[in-house]
């Protein structure tokens, strides 16, 4: 029974990972920018869904409302305003502004909201759901259940929508693209946008789940780093994928080797990808 | 090219002399303020940024209150104290670089060590090498002292003084209670803190189902918590840092575990703790060096610890913890110190807390000779209504020990 819980929760563990990773994918894959802010987005939400439930009562799946335009516009607006002018120089320049850009949120957000953590405590608890010996808190079935929804409609959106079209099309071939037509910088402004929409929402689900301060945005970016690695850039199956196989080599790796070496292992898989098969699980090979 | 030539060699004679000049005037600033200069690295920002706050907290509260009253008195004149932050950003080896910076280029007269176990120890060989007086207010690992070092001195005393009497209490009110489950932060403090644990939970006569460590930055606790369930363990005793201590608990809680007997350090003494925990944190137990339920009279600047509580609660609308009181008194034990000495000599002051034997705010302080403080009796607490309750030792008891965490 202990392997059926374990296995549980490292599905539900993974569907967290994926979410956390699939804005992060999509702006490292399209825009070839690695957006180490991403970490910060999302303890960014998580603080919007604390703030809009303790001053306005209002749960985080309705918090998801406001959360994503909200954060489509600050994405929108960081990468039209800033990276854009950045964005055809090699991407360590793109990485370092990105760098600069987190320390200054992140410092912000330590200034305003204080080291301190938060919980947002739902009242009353959402409790947990039991069948047999198993056991799955509910707050975590429903981030599972918004974050891929959320993956999906970021699936929809790219390959049913004109301007997903014209997101993949940027990320397949930028100059092909921009002879047919496309507005290439308002692409990449919109494809970062969603990109930061999407770390908002998750922030905003994980609010319930984890702990709230500043100091957790490196902890997310770690995880957005290997779920793309394992997944494959730029793909959100690969995200989903991505996260579950880390969730479940998270979550074994703990029963077999003890939970000490649960982040090692992560990173260790990291690396082996990185070597072994650098494109991911789902993830095309040749994107410089 | 002449003018551009002039007024270089101006611009390059006027930083010539500000730099001449500056040092002079600053010498001048300090020596007309007569000030005592304390060191204090502290992880301002970063993983413990929350614990650095209340070391600030505690260090200013003291040299307030020293200021208001003119000063620490040595030998016929009063001198004012400046305490000197550095960040080192929750990263023990840059601890190490700040504590040394404080040292030779702030020119402090005497250090607070860095926060928590490992980092006291590491910055604690660059106090020792430049003969430096230093208390450590957040250090209690034995690893820390037996370094056989003449001028660290710590507020914290051994981790099984924390233990020992938690597993006392819990034998002689709960004879049920036989499994025992451990999980803690693979980190110096909460690491020996468990295994002092293990040691008394096996003397004692109970069996150890579970002994787990987790990383630091660990994100999810539902797989261990799954394994340490398995083990259907009737007392649970998890140690860490806030943070982790309020996800082990919420994710506790996801799991339906419910025990006799929950013991979490060091997270339920501070009042974030029982905030981010809510209505679940009910009967968690804990042990700390210090509670503001003591009555203690002391010596000290702050008199007593009623006194102690209410200058804090004016200052910062909150009740104190143990981090801010030891904190606090570190910075008395200083002043008790140079006082005695009637000299800021680095030496004397060494020598005087060496063999101080005072009653303070924080309870009676003497120094064994590896300079940990062998006086105290940790209280163990119980969050009982919301609020901790003293349940350990009898002098200072506000109620019973409760059974009973879900």
């Amino acid at each position: 029974m202990l392997i059926f819980q374990i296995l549980l929760n490292a599905i539900v563990l993974g569907s967290l990972y994926a979410c956390i990773a699939a804005g992060f994918s999509l702006v490292w894959g399209v825009l070839n920018v690695i957006n180490l802010m991403h970490g910060s987005f999302i303890v960014l939400g998580s603080y919007l869904a604390w703030g809009a439930y303790n001053a306005l009562g209002l749960a985080p799946w309705t918090s998801l409302l406001i959360a994503a335009p909200v954060f489509f516009c600050l994405g929108y607006a960081i990468q039209r305003g800033i990276l854009n002018r950045v964005i055809a120089a090699p991407v360590l320049v793109t990485l370092t502004l990105t760098f600069g850009l987190d320390l200054m949120l992140n410092n912000a957000m330590l200034v305003a909201f204080k080291a301190d953590y938060r919980q947002l405590v739902l009242d009353p608890s959402l409790g947990s759901l039991s069948v047999g010996s198993l056991v799955v808190p509910i707050d975590r079935i429903v981030a599972t259940v918004f974050s891929l929804l959320l993956t999906l409609a970021l699936f929809l959106v790219l390959r049913r929508s004109r301007v997903g079209r014209a997101i993949v099309a940027v990320r397949m071939d930028r100059d092909a693209s921009r002879l047919m037509g496309v507005d290439v910088p308002s692409i990449y402004a919109t494809a970062f946008g969603l990109g930061a929409a999407m770390a908002g929402c998750a922030g905003v689900l994980l609010a319930m789940i984890f702990p709230i301060s500043p100091i957790a945005s490196g902890s997310y970016l770690g995880k957005a780093f290997v779920v793309c690695v394992l997944g494959g850039l730029g793909s959100v199956p690969g995200a989903v994928v991505g996260g579950l196989f880390l969730g479940i080599v998270e979550s074994f790796g703990s029963l077999a080797f003890g939970p000490e070496h649960a982040i090692t292992l992560s990173f260790g898989l990291l690396i082996v990808f990185l070597i072994v098969r650098p494109q991911g699980l789902l993830g095309k090979q040749g994107f410089e | 090219m002449l003018g551009l030539n002039f007024r270089s060699r101006s611009a390059r004679m006027l930083s010539m002399f500000a730099c001449a000049a500056v040092p002079t005037l600053g010498a001048m600033t300090v020596h007309a303020q007569e000030m005592i200069r304390f060191g204090a690295p502290l992880p301002l920002t970063g993983a413990l940024a929350p614990e650095a706050l209340k070391q600030q907290q505690g260090y200013n509260l003291w040299a307030e209150q020293v200021n208001k009253a003119g000063g620490i008195k040595v030998g016929s004149k009063k001198m004012k104290v400046e305490i000197v932050y550095t960040d080192y950003q929750s990263n023990t080896p840059r601890a190490v670089q700040t504590a040394e910076k404080l040292i030779t280029q702030e020119k402090v007269h005497f250090l607070f060590s860095p926060f928590g176990s490992g980092a006291a120890k590491a910055a604690s060989t660059v106090s020792e090498k430049y003969g430096v007086p230093t208390i450590a207010s957040t250090a209690s690992s034995a690893q820390v002292y037996d370094q056989g070092y003449k001028f660290l001195f710590g507020t914290f005393t051994p981790n099984d003084t924390l233990t020992t009497p938690l597993v006392e209490i819990v034998k002689q009110k709960a004879p049920g209670v036989r499994r025992v489950a451990i999980l803690a932060r693979n980190d110096l403090f909460p690491l020996a803190i468990a295994q002092e644990m293990e040691k008394a939970a096996k003397q004692q006569g109970l069996e150890v189902v579970f002994f787990e460590k987790y990383a630091i930055n660990t994100m999810d606790h539902s797989s261990a918590l799954s394994q340490m369930k398995a083990q259907s363990p009737h007392w649970i005793f998890a140690t860490g840092y806030i943070n982790d201590l309020v996800l082990i608990k919420k994710q506790m809680g996801d799991q339906k575990m419910e025990a006799p007997v929950v013991t979490m350090i060091a997270g339920p003494a501070y009042q974030e703790f029982i905030t981010a925990t809510g209505k679940s944190s009910e009967n968690i137990s804990s042990a700390s060096w210090w509670h503001m339920a003591a009555r203690y009279k002391g010596q000290d600047i702050f008199g007593s610890t009623e006194n102690y509580t209410k200058l804090f609660r004016e200052k910062y609308k909150v009740d104190p913890d143990y981090a801010q009181a030891s904190a606090s008194v570190s910075g008395a034990l200083f002043q008790m110190a140079i006082e005695k000495a009637g000299s800021i000599d680095r030496n004397k002051v060494r020598d005087e807390l060496a063999r101080m034997n005072v009653q303070t705010f924080w309870g009676p302080v003497k120094f064994g000779p590896n300079g940990q403080i062998t006086s105290l009796v940790p209280p163990v607490f119980q969050i009982q209504n919301g609020k901790t309750v003293v349940v350990h030792p009898a002098a200072i008891k506000q109620g019973e020990f409760k059974l009973g965490v879900n």
